[in-house]
Protein backbone atom coordinates (compact mmCIF):
# COMPACT_ATOMS: atom_id res chain seq x y z
CA UNK A 1 0.00 0.00 0.00
CA UNK A 2 1.40 3.44 -0.92
CA UNK A 3 1.96 6.04 1.80
CA UNK A 4 -0.69 8.27 0.24
CA UNK A 5 -3.29 5.47 0.29
CA UNK A 6 -2.36 4.50 3.85
CA UNK A 7 -2.70 8.07 5.12
CA UNK A 8 -6.00 8.55 3.28
CA UNK A 9 -7.43 5.34 4.76
CA UNK A 10 -6.35 6.43 8.22
CA UNK A 11 -7.98 9.83 7.83
CA UNK A 12 -11.23 8.24 6.62
CA UNK A 13 -11.23 5.74 9.51
CA UNK A 14 -10.65 8.54 11.99
CA UNK A 15 -13.14 11.08 10.61
CA UNK A 16 -15.95 8.75 9.53
CA UNK A 17 -15.55 5.86 11.99
CA UNK A 18 -18.93 4.55 13.13
CA UNK A 19 -20.85 7.84 12.70
CA UNK A 20 -22.62 6.95 9.44
CA UNK A 21 -25.84 5.84 11.15
CA UNK A 22 -26.19 9.16 12.94
CA UNK A 23 -25.63 11.11 9.69
CA UNK A 24 -28.01 8.83 7.81
CA UNK A 25 -30.80 9.44 10.31
CA UNK A 26 -30.16 13.20 10.24
CA UNK A 27 -30.01 13.18 6.43
CA UNK A 28 -26.97 15.44 6.61
CA UNK A 29 -23.20 15.06 6.55
CA UNK A 30 -21.16 17.56 8.57
CA UNK A 31 -19.86 20.16 6.12
CA UNK A 32 -16.53 20.43 7.96
CA UNK A 33 -16.02 16.68 7.42
CA UNK A 34 -16.50 17.09 3.67
CA UNK A 35 -14.28 20.18 3.51
CA UNK A 36 -11.55 18.42 5.49
CA UNK A 37 -11.67 15.23 3.39
CA UNK A 38 -11.77 17.38 0.27
CA UNK A 39 -8.79 19.52 1.20
CA UNK A 40 -6.84 16.36 2.04
CA UNK A 41 -7.46 15.22 -1.55
CA UNK A 42 -9.33 12.13 -0.38
CA UNK A 43 -12.57 12.84 -2.27
CA UNK A 44 -10.89 12.83 -5.70
CA UNK A 45 -7.76 10.88 -4.94
CA UNK A 46 -6.79 10.13 -8.56
CA UNK A 47 -6.09 13.80 -9.29
CA UNK A 48 -2.34 14.13 -9.96
CA UNK A 49 -0.06 15.47 -7.25
CA UNK A 50 0.81 18.50 -9.41
CA UNK A 51 -2.85 19.54 -9.25
CA UNK A 52 -3.03 19.09 -5.50
CA UNK A 53 -4.33 15.51 -5.53
CA UNK A 54 -2.96 12.32 -4.06
CA UNK A 55 -2.10 10.86 -7.46
CA UNK A 56 -3.51 7.43 -6.61
CA UNK A 57 -3.94 4.81 -9.31
CA UNK A 58 -7.47 3.67 -10.10
CA UNK A 59 -6.86 0.48 -8.12
CA UNK A 60 -5.60 2.38 -5.08
CA UNK A 61 -8.48 4.83 -5.33
CA UNK A 62 -10.80 1.84 -5.57
CA UNK A 63 -9.44 0.35 -2.37
CA UNK A 64 -9.94 3.72 -0.66
CA UNK A 65 -13.48 3.94 -2.07
CA UNK A 66 -14.31 0.44 -0.81
CA UNK A 67 -13.02 1.38 2.64
CA UNK A 68 -15.15 4.52 2.63
CA UNK A 69 -18.11 2.59 1.22
CA UNK A 70 -17.90 0.05 4.03
CA UNK A 71 -18.12 2.85 6.59
CA UNK A 72 -20.56 5.33 5.06
CA UNK A 73 -22.44 5.14 1.76
CA UNK A 74 -23.31 8.84 1.82
CA UNK A 75 -19.71 10.01 2.21
CA UNK A 76 -18.69 7.51 -0.48
CA UNK A 77 -21.34 9.07 -2.75
CA UNK A 78 -19.74 12.47 -2.20
CA UNK A 79 -16.37 11.02 -3.18
CA UNK A 80 -17.85 9.45 -6.31
CA UNK A 81 -19.32 12.81 -7.37
CA UNK A 82 -16.20 14.78 -6.55
CA UNK A 83 -13.99 12.25 -8.33
CA UNK A 84 -16.30 12.22 -11.34
CA UNK A 85 -16.28 16.04 -11.54
CA UNK A 86 -12.48 16.03 -11.35
CA UNK A 87 -12.30 13.34 -14.02
CA UNK A 88 -14.66 15.21 -16.38
CA UNK A 89 -12.51 18.32 -16.05
CA UNK A 90 -9.37 16.21 -16.64
CA UNK A 91 -10.81 14.27 -19.58
CA UNK A 92 -12.72 17.02 -21.37
CA UNK A 93 -11.01 20.20 -20.25
CA UNK A 94 -7.94 21.95 -21.60
CA UNK A 95 -4.65 22.08 -19.69
CA UNK A 96 -5.55 25.60 -18.58
CA UNK A 97 -8.94 24.47 -17.29
CA UNK A 98 -7.37 21.59 -15.36
CA UNK A 99 -4.95 24.04 -13.76
CA UNK A 100 -7.82 26.39 -12.92
CA UNK A 101 -10.34 23.92 -11.48
CA UNK A 102 -8.59 20.84 -10.10
CA UNK A 103 -6.78 22.64 -7.25
CA UNK A 104 -10.18 23.95 -6.14
CA UNK A 105 -11.50 20.37 -5.93
CA UNK A 106 -8.47 19.27 -3.93
CA UNK A 107 -8.61 22.41 -1.80
CA UNK A 108 -11.92 21.83 -0.03
CA UNK A 109 -14.51 23.00 -2.56
CA UNK A 110 -17.19 20.42 -3.32
CA UNK A 111 -18.47 19.46 -6.75
CA UNK A 112 -21.46 17.66 -8.24
CA UNK A 113 -22.08 16.34 -11.74
CA UNK A 114 -25.50 17.01 -13.28
CA UNK A 115 -26.96 14.71 -15.96
CA UNK A 116 -30.52 13.70 -15.06
CA UNK A 117 -33.55 15.82 -15.80
CA UNK A 118 -37.30 15.37 -15.24
CA UNK A 119 -37.66 13.86 -18.74
CA UNK A 120 -34.12 12.50 -19.16
CA UNK A 121 -33.17 9.65 -16.85
CA UNK A 122 -31.89 6.51 -18.55
CA UNK A 123 -32.46 8.29 -21.88
CA UNK A 124 -29.98 11.12 -21.48
CA UNK A 125 -30.36 11.94 -25.18
CA UNK A 126 -33.64 13.56 -24.11
CA UNK A 127 -31.69 16.17 -22.14
CA UNK A 128 -33.25 19.63 -22.58
CA UNK A 129 -30.82 21.83 -20.65
CA UNK A 130 -29.43 24.42 -23.02
CA UNK A 131 -25.88 25.75 -22.98
CA UNK A 132 -25.13 28.62 -25.39
CA UNK A 133 -22.39 31.13 -26.02
CA UNK A 134 -23.20 34.80 -25.55
CA UNK A 135 -20.17 36.98 -26.19
CA UNK A 136 -17.55 36.25 -23.54
CA UNK A 137 -20.06 34.29 -21.47
CA UNK A 138 -21.92 31.03 -21.53
CA UNK A 139 -25.60 30.95 -20.58
CA UNK A 140 -27.09 27.80 -19.02
CA UNK A 141 -30.83 27.11 -18.65
CA UNK A 142 -32.53 23.95 -17.47
CA UNK A 143 -33.47 21.74 -14.55
CA UNK A 144 -31.36 18.90 -13.18
CA UNK A 145 -32.79 16.35 -10.76
CA UNK A 146 -31.39 13.85 -8.29
CA UNK A 147 -28.01 15.55 -8.28
CA UNK A 148 -25.86 13.81 -5.69
CA UNK A 149 -23.97 16.32 -3.52
CA UNK A 150 -26.07 19.11 -5.06
CA UNK A 151 -27.01 20.38 -1.60
CA UNK A 152 -23.35 20.77 -0.57
CA UNK A 153 -21.74 21.68 -3.89
CA UNK A 154 -19.79 24.84 -4.63
CA UNK A 155 -19.49 23.82 -8.28
CA UNK A 156 -21.72 21.76 -10.56
CA UNK A 157 -20.49 20.27 -13.82
CA UNK A 158 -23.62 20.61 -15.94
CA UNK A 159 -24.20 18.59 -19.12
CA UNK A 160 -26.55 19.95 -21.77
CA UNK A 161 -27.30 20.64 -25.40
CA UNK A 162 -25.00 23.01 -27.24
CA UNK A 163 -26.05 23.81 -30.80
CA UNK A 164 -26.29 20.53 -32.71
CA UNK A 165 -24.17 18.72 -30.13
CA UNK A 166 -23.56 18.74 -26.42
CA UNK A 167 -21.26 20.34 -23.88
CA UNK A 168 -20.27 20.33 -20.23
CA UNK A 169 -19.83 23.53 -18.27
CA UNK A 170 -18.64 24.27 -14.73
CA UNK A 171 -21.28 26.32 -12.91
CA UNK A 172 -20.67 27.81 -9.44
CA UNK A 173 -23.76 27.32 -7.27
CA UNK A 174 -23.27 30.89 -6.05
CA UNK A 175 -23.93 32.22 -9.57
CA UNK A 176 -27.10 34.27 -10.08
CA UNK A 177 -29.97 32.10 -11.31
CA UNK A 178 -28.90 28.84 -9.60
CA UNK A 179 -31.52 27.46 -7.22
CA UNK A 180 -30.73 24.28 -5.24
CA UNK A 181 -33.54 22.37 -3.53
CA UNK A 182 -32.68 19.34 -1.41
CA UNK A 183 -34.45 16.00 -2.06
CA UNK A 184 -35.73 15.01 1.37
CA UNK A 185 -35.69 11.40 2.57
CA UNK A 186 -34.19 9.54 -0.39
CA UNK A 187 -34.33 5.74 -0.11
CA UNK A 188 -30.59 5.32 0.28
CA UNK A 189 -27.39 7.32 0.84
CA UNK A 190 -29.73 9.66 2.71
CA UNK A 191 -27.04 12.14 3.71
CA UNK A 192 -25.45 12.47 0.26
CA UNK A 193 -27.16 15.80 -0.41
CA UNK A 194 -29.33 14.80 -3.39
CA UNK A 195 -30.89 17.91 -4.84
CA UNK A 196 -32.79 19.46 -7.70
CA UNK A 197 -30.69 22.16 -9.37
CA UNK A 198 -32.57 24.78 -11.38
CA UNK A 199 -30.59 26.95 -13.77
CA UNK A 200 -32.40 30.09 -14.87
CA UNK A 201 -30.30 31.78 -17.58
CA UNK A 202 -27.18 31.33 -15.47
CA UNK A 203 -24.27 33.29 -16.92
CA UNK A 204 -20.68 32.08 -16.42
CA UNK A 205 -17.42 33.03 -18.18
CA UNK A 206 -16.83 31.19 -21.47
CA UNK A 207 -13.70 29.55 -20.08
CA UNK A 208 -15.98 27.46 -17.83
CA UNK A 209 -17.10 25.58 -20.94
CA UNK A 210 -15.03 22.39 -20.96
CA UNK A 211 -13.03 21.56 -24.07
CA UNK A 212 -14.66 21.42 -27.44
CA UNK A 213 -18.27 22.48 -27.06
CA UNK A 214 -20.67 20.83 -29.51
CA UNK A 215 -19.34 17.33 -28.94
CA UNK A 216 -21.08 14.00 -29.08
CA UNK A 217 -23.29 13.61 -26.01
CA UNK A 218 -22.38 9.93 -25.78
CA UNK A 219 -18.66 10.76 -25.58
CA UNK A 220 -19.28 13.31 -22.83
CA UNK A 221 -21.64 11.15 -20.81
CA UNK A 222 -19.65 7.93 -21.23
CA UNK A 223 -16.46 9.73 -20.18
CA UNK A 224 -18.06 10.87 -16.95
CA UNK A 225 -20.00 7.69 -16.23
CA UNK A 226 -16.99 5.45 -16.73
CA UNK A 227 -15.37 7.01 -13.67
CA UNK A 228 -18.69 6.97 -11.81
CA UNK A 229 -19.29 3.30 -12.57
CA UNK A 230 -15.86 2.21 -11.38
CA UNK A 231 -16.26 4.28 -8.23
CA UNK A 232 -19.75 2.97 -7.45
CA UNK A 233 -18.61 -0.59 -8.10
CA UNK A 234 -15.83 -0.20 -5.54
CA UNK A 235 -18.31 1.39 -3.14
CA UNK A 236 -20.49 -1.72 -3.53
CA UNK A 237 -17.47 -3.85 -2.61
CA UNK A 238 -17.42 -1.83 0.61
CA UNK A 239 -21.12 -2.49 1.20
CA UNK A 240 -20.53 -6.22 0.70
CA UNK A 241 -17.51 -6.18 3.01
CA UNK A 242 -19.43 -4.52 5.84
CA UNK A 243 -22.44 -6.81 5.33
CA UNK A 244 -20.30 -9.97 5.27
CA UNK A 245 -18.49 -8.91 8.44
CA UNK A 246 -21.72 -8.00 10.27
CA UNK A 247 -23.49 -11.20 9.21
CA UNK A 248 -20.55 -13.47 10.06
CA UNK A 249 -20.00 -11.82 13.42
CA UNK A 250 -23.67 -12.14 14.35
CA UNK A 251 -23.97 -15.71 13.09
CA UNK A 252 -20.95 -16.82 15.11
CA UNK A 253 -22.00 -15.10 18.33
CA UNK A 254 -25.75 -15.78 18.48
CA UNK A 255 -26.85 -19.21 19.58
CA UNK A 256 -30.21 -20.73 18.66
CA UNK A 257 -31.37 -24.32 19.12
CA UNK A 258 -28.17 -25.11 21.01
CA UNK A 259 -25.57 -23.96 18.48
CA UNK A 260 -24.33 -20.78 16.80
CA UNK A 261 -26.40 -19.59 13.84
CA UNK A 262 -23.33 -20.08 11.62
CA UNK A 263 -23.56 -23.82 12.23
CA UNK A 264 -27.12 -23.97 10.90
CA UNK A 265 -26.58 -24.90 7.28
CA UNK A 266 -29.17 -22.56 5.77
CA UNK A 267 -27.60 -19.61 7.60
CA UNK A 268 -24.09 -20.78 6.64
CA UNK A 269 -25.23 -20.72 3.03
CA UNK A 270 -25.95 -16.98 3.36
CA UNK A 271 -22.42 -16.43 4.71
CA UNK A 272 -20.88 -18.38 1.84
CA UNK A 273 -22.92 -16.43 -0.70
CA UNK A 274 -21.89 -13.14 0.88
CA UNK A 275 -18.23 -14.10 0.62
CA UNK A 276 -18.67 -15.16 -3.02
CA UNK A 277 -20.55 -11.95 -3.84
CA UNK A 278 -17.84 -9.79 -2.27
CA UNK A 279 -14.98 -11.65 -3.92
CA UNK A 280 -16.56 -11.68 -7.38
CA UNK A 281 -17.35 -7.96 -7.16
CA UNK A 282 -13.81 -7.26 -6.01
CA UNK A 283 -12.28 -9.14 -8.94
CA UNK A 284 -14.53 -7.28 -11.41
CA UNK A 285 -13.47 -3.96 -9.86
CA UNK A 286 -9.81 -4.91 -9.95
CA UNK A 287 -10.17 -5.77 -13.63
CA UNK A 288 -11.79 -2.42 -14.44
CA UNK A 289 -9.16 -0.52 -12.47
CA UNK A 290 -6.34 -2.44 -14.11
CA UNK A 291 -7.79 -1.50 -17.51
CA UNK A 292 -7.93 2.12 -16.32
CA UNK A 293 -4.36 2.11 -15.04
CA UNK A 294 -3.08 0.38 -18.21
CA UNK A 295 -4.91 2.83 -20.52
CA UNK A 296 -6.83 -0.03 -22.14
CA UNK A 297 -9.96 0.78 -24.19
CA UNK A 298 -11.49 -2.29 -22.53
CA UNK A 299 -11.92 0.01 -19.54
CA UNK A 300 -15.22 1.32 -20.89
CA UNK A 301 -17.09 -2.00 -20.96
CA UNK A 302 -15.17 -3.27 -17.91
CA UNK A 303 -16.59 -0.36 -15.92
CA UNK A 304 -20.14 -1.33 -16.92
CA UNK A 305 -19.46 -4.96 -16.04
CA UNK A 306 -17.96 -4.07 -12.65
CA UNK A 307 -20.77 -1.70 -11.77
CA UNK A 308 -23.47 -4.16 -12.81
CA UNK A 309 -21.98 -7.15 -10.99
CA UNK A 310 -21.06 -5.18 -7.87
CA UNK A 311 -24.41 -3.40 -7.58
CA UNK A 312 -26.53 -6.51 -8.06
CA UNK A 313 -24.28 -8.47 -5.68
CA UNK A 314 -24.47 -5.67 -3.10
CA UNK A 315 -28.27 -5.52 -3.26
CA UNK A 316 -28.55 -9.29 -2.92
CA UNK A 317 -25.80 -9.47 -0.29
CA UNK A 318 -27.28 -6.71 1.85
CA UNK A 319 -30.66 -8.50 1.76
CA UNK A 320 -28.92 -11.71 2.92
CA UNK A 321 -27.17 -9.85 5.73
CA UNK A 322 -30.47 -8.44 6.98
CA UNK A 323 -31.90 -11.97 6.81
CA UNK A 324 -29.02 -13.41 8.88
CA UNK A 325 -29.30 -10.71 11.54
CA UNK A 326 -33.08 -11.05 11.68
CA UNK A 327 -34.71 -8.65 14.10
CA UNK A 328 -31.28 -7.39 15.23
CA UNK A 329 -30.71 -5.84 11.81
CA UNK A 330 -34.27 -4.98 10.91
CA UNK A 331 -34.33 -1.49 12.33
CA UNK A 332 -33.47 1.93 11.04
CA UNK A 333 -29.94 2.86 12.00
CA UNK A 334 -28.41 -0.61 11.93
CA UNK A 335 -25.52 -0.83 9.44
CA UNK A 336 -27.09 -3.73 7.49
CA UNK A 337 -30.45 -1.94 7.25
CA UNK A 338 -28.63 1.13 5.93
CA UNK A 339 -26.62 -1.05 3.53
CA UNK A 340 -29.88 -2.63 2.30
CA UNK A 341 -31.30 0.78 1.37
CA UNK A 342 -28.02 2.13 -0.02
CA UNK A 343 -27.40 -0.97 -2.14
CA UNK A 344 -30.81 -0.74 -3.81
CA UNK A 345 -29.93 2.78 -4.96
CA UNK A 346 -26.73 1.41 -6.52
CA UNK A 347 -28.85 -0.71 -8.88
CA UNK A 348 -30.49 2.46 -10.20
CA UNK A 349 -27.78 5.10 -10.54
CA UNK A 350 -24.97 5.48 -13.11
CA UNK A 351 -26.84 3.15 -15.44
CA UNK A 352 -29.66 1.05 -14.06
CA UNK A 353 -29.33 -2.74 -14.07
CA UNK A 354 -31.38 -2.77 -17.25
CA UNK A 355 -29.24 -0.17 -19.05
CA UNK A 356 -26.07 -1.99 -17.99
CA UNK A 357 -27.43 -5.24 -19.42
CA UNK A 358 -28.24 -3.53 -22.71
CA UNK A 359 -24.68 -2.19 -22.90
CA UNK A 360 -23.24 -5.60 -22.02
CA UNK A 361 -25.44 -7.26 -24.63
CA UNK A 362 -24.02 -4.86 -27.21
CA UNK A 363 -20.52 -6.01 -26.32
CA UNK A 364 -21.41 -9.71 -26.39
CA UNK B 1 2.85 1.20 -36.35
CA UNK B 2 0.87 1.95 -39.51
CA UNK B 3 -1.94 4.07 -38.14
CA UNK B 4 -4.59 3.13 -40.71
CA UNK B 5 -3.90 -0.60 -40.33
CA UNK B 6 -3.92 -0.41 -36.56
CA UNK B 7 -7.20 1.48 -36.67
CA UNK B 8 -8.73 -1.09 -39.01
CA UNK B 9 -7.78 -3.87 -36.58
CA UNK B 10 -9.28 -1.97 -33.65
CA UNK B 11 -12.48 -1.17 -35.53
CA UNK B 12 -12.96 -4.71 -36.78
CA UNK B 13 -12.56 -6.00 -33.22
CA UNK B 14 -15.07 -3.51 -31.84
CA UNK B 15 -17.64 -3.40 -34.64
CA UNK B 16 -17.25 -6.83 -36.30
CA UNK B 17 -16.89 -5.29 -39.77
CA UNK B 18 -14.31 -3.48 -41.91
CA UNK B 19 -14.43 0.22 -42.80
CA UNK B 20 -13.52 2.34 -45.82
CA UNK B 21 -11.08 5.19 -45.07
CA UNK B 22 -13.71 7.90 -45.72
CA UNK B 23 -16.72 6.09 -44.25
CA UNK B 24 -18.51 7.94 -41.42
CA UNK B 25 -18.22 5.74 -38.34
CA UNK B 26 -20.98 7.48 -36.46
CA UNK B 27 -23.53 7.80 -39.28
CA UNK B 28 -23.76 4.04 -39.66
CA UNK B 29 -25.53 3.31 -36.39
CA UNK B 30 -23.17 0.34 -35.97
CA UNK B 31 -21.02 1.78 -33.19
CA UNK B 32 -22.30 1.72 -29.61
CA UNK B 33 -22.66 4.68 -27.27
CA UNK B 34 -19.49 3.48 -25.55
CA UNK B 35 -17.45 3.44 -28.75
CA UNK B 36 -16.27 7.07 -28.91
CA UNK B 37 -14.52 6.85 -25.54
CA UNK B 38 -13.07 3.43 -26.35
CA UNK B 39 -11.62 4.93 -29.53
CA UNK B 40 -10.08 7.90 -27.69
CA UNK B 41 -8.49 5.65 -25.05
CA UNK B 42 -7.22 3.31 -27.78
CA UNK B 43 -5.57 6.16 -29.71
CA UNK B 44 -3.86 7.47 -26.59
CA UNK B 45 -2.48 4.05 -25.67
CA UNK B 46 -1.57 2.84 -29.18
CA UNK B 47 0.03 6.01 -30.49
CA UNK B 48 1.27 7.71 -27.32
CA UNK B 49 -0.77 10.87 -27.85
CA UNK B 50 -2.98 12.89 -25.53
CA UNK B 51 -6.39 13.69 -27.01
CA UNK B 52 -7.73 16.52 -24.92
CA UNK B 53 -9.80 19.68 -24.89
CA UNK B 54 -10.67 20.98 -28.34
CA UNK B 55 -9.29 17.83 -30.01
CA UNK B 56 -12.14 15.78 -28.56
CA UNK B 57 -14.53 17.21 -31.16
CA UNK B 58 -16.49 14.34 -32.70
CA UNK B 59 -15.57 15.54 -36.20
CA UNK B 60 -11.99 14.43 -35.51
CA UNK B 61 -13.18 10.82 -35.16
CA UNK B 62 -15.67 10.48 -38.01
CA UNK B 63 -13.50 8.60 -40.49
CA UNK B 64 -10.33 6.53 -40.46
CA UNK B 65 -8.69 9.19 -42.64
CA UNK B 66 -9.54 12.00 -40.23
CA UNK B 67 -8.44 9.99 -37.19
CA UNK B 68 -5.15 9.23 -38.91
CA UNK B 69 -4.63 12.95 -39.56
CA UNK B 70 -5.44 13.79 -35.94
CA UNK B 71 -2.92 11.25 -34.63
CA UNK B 72 -0.22 12.62 -36.96
CA UNK B 73 -1.01 16.19 -35.88
CA UNK B 74 -0.82 15.27 -32.20
CA UNK B 75 2.40 13.31 -32.69
CA UNK B 76 3.94 16.26 -34.57
CA UNK B 77 2.84 18.72 -31.87
CA UNK B 78 4.33 16.55 -29.14
CA UNK B 79 7.72 16.07 -30.85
Amino acid sequence: MSDALGSARELVSDRVGDRAGEWDRAGRLPLDLLRDLGSAGVLCAQVPVKDGGLGLSSKENGELTAHLGALCGSTRSVATSQGMAAWVITRLGSRRQRTAFLPRLTGGELAAVAFSEPEAGSDLAAMATEIRRDGDDVVVSGEKVWITVGAYADLVVVFGRFGDGAAAVVVPTAAAGVVVERVEDPLGCRAAGHATVRLDSVRVPADHLLGAAGQSLSLLVTSALTYGRVSIAWGCVGILRSCREAAASHARSRTQSGKPLAEHQLVAEHLAELLVAEQVATRMCEHASTCWDDGSPDLVIASVLAKHVAATNAARGAASAVQVLGSAGARDGHPVARAYRDAKLMEIIEGSNEICRLLLAGAA
Amino acid sequence: MNIALGLQDFLVTRTKRSWEPEEDLFASGVVSSLFALELVVYLEKAYGVEVEGENLSIDNFRTIRRIEELVRELQAAAS
